[in-house]
């Protein structure tokens, strides 16, 4: 049986300002691109979990009644601080989550997860000395991993060691951890001064992320140095197509905001639907995050679940395609997309609280207790999911 | 304005050498008291009230001491009692007099870029200011007054332009100066969206003035000399005008691949940056792609302002360094040859200040060790910010790496003097020595405030030599000229130019600190393409060099 909540919507204007840089809104993308601000991206996301919160609030109200269970405890955990500090992360609110890492390697010295994810933080906000101590931890702590090896390698490009970033980056060029290693590989050869190495591995980045304008840019950049002007020309050429693209998607998503803010919604959808580039995950999924932004949820499915086709690994996309379900209250359909995500990022508390929500709304308690207790250990101090997670336990010795 | 939200490289340790140039603002006791109107007092409603002018090292009189040209704006709501652009003669005592008057300058309006060259060879230097709704060229009489010839000379545009970037430019080698403008944006009070109007006009989720984004971008424009008083509106044949519009502001003409024809460098402002490459044909080709000079690493624009040029790591080349808005570093770029760029500012260690929007800025030696250093100063452009993001001032520092040596720089947060840490909105700089004393002082245009003159007590005993050419066959001011400087075991060139740094003319004095070289040999390249050498000049002296003539005069100055 399907219970039914009475969730409130409430929608958070959007403003985009001036220098943001709207692009592909997957984590990866933002800790790499640390020089780069994807505000309306993270913005949504954060809106998204803040609905999620809004929900659990009704399904609680709902699920109030009188318990003689203890109240959940308050104290910290690691995983209570990195759930925290994930989410945070996720916003973009590198600082504060480099504080919730650092508390969960306070609690847990040898947690290497936690360095971890301090280390992307304070790479992030641009402490590379103090990256690279966390980072180093993790290798003492687990052993080489690419990962760490990549991250490694970039900060010695940061640091314009070249030989050790080409040492490290080659390393894990092999399966390479991330879509811009190569690039990175290439720019720390062209910095060295290898322009003929350089070149070779930013062919490479250019054919794993073609779209990329960065690549192409330094790819004739090294081109040129090399006198190979023709070539320059041709990669020039698509920089300019691709820093176009980039830009009209900036372009699109501002008219499409701001269309959705004052239009109705028949005039917003012809603007908005400008965006819908069906071989574009990562617009699309921008386009499905402006919909639900504004509450046109219907809107959404279609665009996420083109995204979700054309880069089934993109935790965002899955996320926002259950989220989509779940306000449109089809929660059979939302609860795949947010295993998806959850198996995804299964720290990702917004995810896990809303897939637990989800099995609930659905009547399927005992998929939601596991999945709502995992929430729980993830956030302790959220009141909303105890309530519910009371409820559940109570009812679970009747059955 | 373009901002990467680029966070600050993390500062090494301090090296600990002294440094020993001390700079105080002695524009008080200089006579520099009356401030430079720009917009209401408080806020910034309009983005032609954010962007401030250019101030100039002019020596109007010949008499051989650096006087001052100072622009000003105006408010929308109307005139404003004493603004007015205001030449200052040098009374060759550390103090000013104001001759405005005498001289025929009053005026008022909004005053943006200032260029200083003898565009009609006749010994005297001439002004021409960009400026919103029309420019203006002042012909020097030579007799202490100036005439306004804007229209006689054929320099009246049609409609109202938002002339910016200004610079003297000989670019086809016949011995006359001609003229490169650039244009910022489209602009009318009536027409800008208000403050806060779209998401263009918002800033840190402030509401702000509006642009340059989502206003009309123009084209720059050049202007051919006719040798007869009237110049020619020659964008087109030279095919300056064949490029996409862009927000253009600071232009600076040097011949940044030493082929002998000046190139012209163009800072814009959320647009690509232009370099036009002379073909020496007339022509121009734009190759600021190419070049690297014309978007960040990343192939992003960047909010380009200022422009100094000059040799930091003193191998013989002109590099570039181009200052930008907050959350962003400055460009510092090596001229690695053939007209190409390398972007070395992490490598430099200029990325540890990423926190000011940045203006006029330059590549100055300025405690004559021999190495030049680099100086910019801040300002935000949107005062209601800093209410809300206090990490985003509306008055800032000056900005002051001092060199290391090895391509490597160290920022001075202190050490410099009392005036390098006083924060003020300023925008335009010129490097000159204003006492003749053998080092550089600095004058700041600060907005809505007296300017800044920075004397530099310059203590630690580094040589020096000052380098002043009088072009014959090449136009008389050697606009266009590259002088190369050999002392020691470095090898440091420098160029004449008419503009530079953020809209602003700076001494054409060529100023180069020697360290602990006594001697010096200098090459010049003329702007006519010529090369003349001159072996074992004595430094601590100012040389004036006419072309084909050699050294026509040595002067030693009174410290």
């Amino acid at each position: 049986m399907m219970r039914q909540p009475a969730i409130s919507l409430r929608h958070r204007r959007l403003r985009p300002t001036m220098d943001q840089t709207l692009g592909a809104p997957s984590i990866e993308r933002l800790l790499l691109d640390g020089w780069e601000t994807t505000n309306l991206g993270m913005a949504l996301v954060r809106f998204s979990f803040l609905s999620i919160l809004l929900a659990l609030a009704s399904l609680a109200a709902q699920a109030q009644q009188p318990s003689d269970k203890p109240q959940p405890t308050q104290q910290s955990s690691a995983d209570a601080h990195i759930s925290k500090g994930t989410q945070l992360l996720h916003d973009q609110l590198y600082e504060a989550a480099a504080k919730e890492f650092e508390q969960a390697t306070a609690l847990e010295p040898n947690n290497a997860e936690a360095h971890f994810e301090d280390a992307v933080c304070l790479l992030a906000l641009g402490r590379n000395d103090d990256a690279r101590a966390q980072f180093e931890q993790v290798e003492k702590l687990k052993g080489s991993s690419r990962y760490v090896t990549y991250y490694l390698g970039r900060l010695d490009l940061l640091a314009n060691d070249y030989p050790s970033a080409i040492k490290r980056l080659n390393a894990v060029a092999a399966t390479p951890p991330f879509p811009d290693t190569y690039f990175h590989l290439g720019v720390a050869y062209v910095s060295s001064g290898d322009t003929e190495k350089g070149i070779a591995w930013l062919e490479k980045a250019v054919k794993l992320t073609p779209t990329d304008y960065r690549a192409h840019y330094r790819l004739a950049r090294a081109y040129s140095s090399a006198g190979r002007e023709q070539d320059a020309a041709h990669e020039y050429a698509l920089y300019n197509q691709y820093l176009n693209q980039h830009k009209s998607t900036e372009t699109d998503a501002r008219a499409c905001s701001e269309a959705l803010r004052t239009q109705s919604a028949d005039a917003a959808h012809d603007v908005c639907q400008h965006m819908f580039d069906p071989n574009d995950p990562e617009k699309l999924t921008l386009l499905g995050q402006l919909y639900g932004e504004a509450g046109q949820f219907p809107q959404a499915l279609d665009p996420l679940n083109q995204a979700v086709k054309l880069d089934p690994d993109s935790y965002e996309a899955w996320h926002d395609l259950g989220l989509t379900y779940f306000r449109l209250e089809k929660y059979a359909d939302a609860r795949g997309p947010l295993e998806k995500a959850a198996r995804l990022r299964p720290q990702a508390y917004g995810t896990v609280v809303m897939l637990g929500a989800t099995l609930y709304m659905l009547g399927d308690d005992a998929a939601a207790l596991p999945v709502l207790e995992h929430a729980h250990q993830l956030n302790p101090s959220d009141e909303q999911t105890a309530a519910i997670l009371d409820k559940l336990r109570a009812e679970q010795p009747k059955k | 304005m373009a901002t990467r939200g680029i966070k600050p490289q993390p500062r090494g340790k301090p090296s600990g050498l002294p440094f020993h140039a001390k700079f105080t603002d002695v524009a008080a006791k200089a006579g520099l008291t009356a401030p430079v109107i720009y917009g209401p007092p408080d806020r910034m409603d309009y983005i032609i009230e954010s962007m401030g002018c250019g101030v100039a090292f002019i020596d109007y009189d010949n008499d051989g001491w650096l006087d001052i040209f100072l622009l000003s704006g105006t408010r929308r709501e109307g005139p404003v009692a004493g603004a007015t652009n205001r030449l200052y003669k040098n009374n060759r005592d550390g103090t000013f007099t104001d001759v405005t008057a005498k001289a025929g300058l009053v005026r008022q309006g909004w005053a943006f870029g200032v260029t200083v060259g003898d565009y009609d060879n006749d010994g005297f230097d001439d002004i021409f200011v960009s400026a919103w709704p029309q420019n203006y060229l002042y012909r020097n009489n030579g007799n202490g007054t100036f005439t306004d010839v804007t229209e006689a000379a054929g320099l009246i545009q049609a409609g109202n332009r938002w002339g910016t970037g200004c610079t003297w430019v000989d670019y086809d080698r016949d011995g006359r100066l001609d003229l490169f403008i650039s244009h910022y944006v489209a602009f009318d009070f009536d027409k800008i969206p208000i403050t806060g109007k779209d998401p263009a006009c918002n800033y840190k989720g402030v509401p702000v003035n509006c642009g340059p984004r989502g206003l009309t971008p123009e084209r720059p424009m050049l202007y051919h000399n006719n040798g007869d008083g009237t110049f020619t509106d020659v964008t087109a044949k030279s095919k300056v005008g064949a490029v996409q519009p862009g927000y253009g502001l600071t232009a600076v003409a040097a011949d940044l691949d030493g082929d002998g024809w000046q190139e012209i460098y163009v800072a814009s402002d959320s647009t690509p940056s232009l370099l036009f490459k002379n073909r020496g044909d007339g022509t121009f080709d734009e190759v600021g792609l190419e070049s690297g000079l014309s978007v960040n690493e990343d192939g992003r624009e960047q909010a380009g302002m200022g422009i100094a040029i000059g040799d930091f790591d003193t191998d013989g080349q002109l590099d570039v360094l181009k200052t930008h808005f907050a959350e962003d570093t400055a460009a510092l770029y090596r001229n690695t040859g053939h007209l190409e760029f390398e972007d070395v500012t992490l490598r430099a260690g200029l990325g540890v200040e990423p926190r000011y929007v940045s203006w006029g800025d330059g590549i100055v030696d300025l405690d004559n060790d021999g190495l030049p250093d680099i100086f910019w100063v801040t300002g935000s452009t949107f005062p209601e910010v800093e209410r809300m993001h206090p990490e985003l001032p509306h008055k800032g520092p000056r900005i002051l790496f001092r060199n290391l040596g090895g391509g490597k720089f160290e920022e001075l947060l202190d050490g410099a003097g009392p005036a390098i840490n006083e924060v003020h909105a300023s925008r335009g700089v010129a490097f000159g020595d204003f006492d003749n004393d053998g080092d550089i002082d600095i004058l700041i245009m600060n907005i809505n405030e007296p300017p800044s003159l920075l004397r530099n007590d310059s203590r630690g005993g580094g040589h020096w030599l000052k380098v002043k050419l009088v072009g014959t066959q090449s136009n008389r001011s050697a606009i266009g000229a590259v002088v190369t400087v050999i002392y020691g075991d470095r090898k440091q060139s420098q160029a004449v130019m008419a503009a530079s740094s953020y809209l602003s003319v700076s001494d054409r004095r060529l100023h180069f600190g020697l360290g602990a070289a006594a001697t010096a040999d200098i090459e010049i390249m003329w702007p006519t393409g010529a090369r003349e050498t001159l072996k074992g000049l004595k430094a601590d002296q100012l040389i004036t060099v006419k072309e084909g003539a050699g050294v026509i005069s040595q002067e030693r100055f009174s410290q």
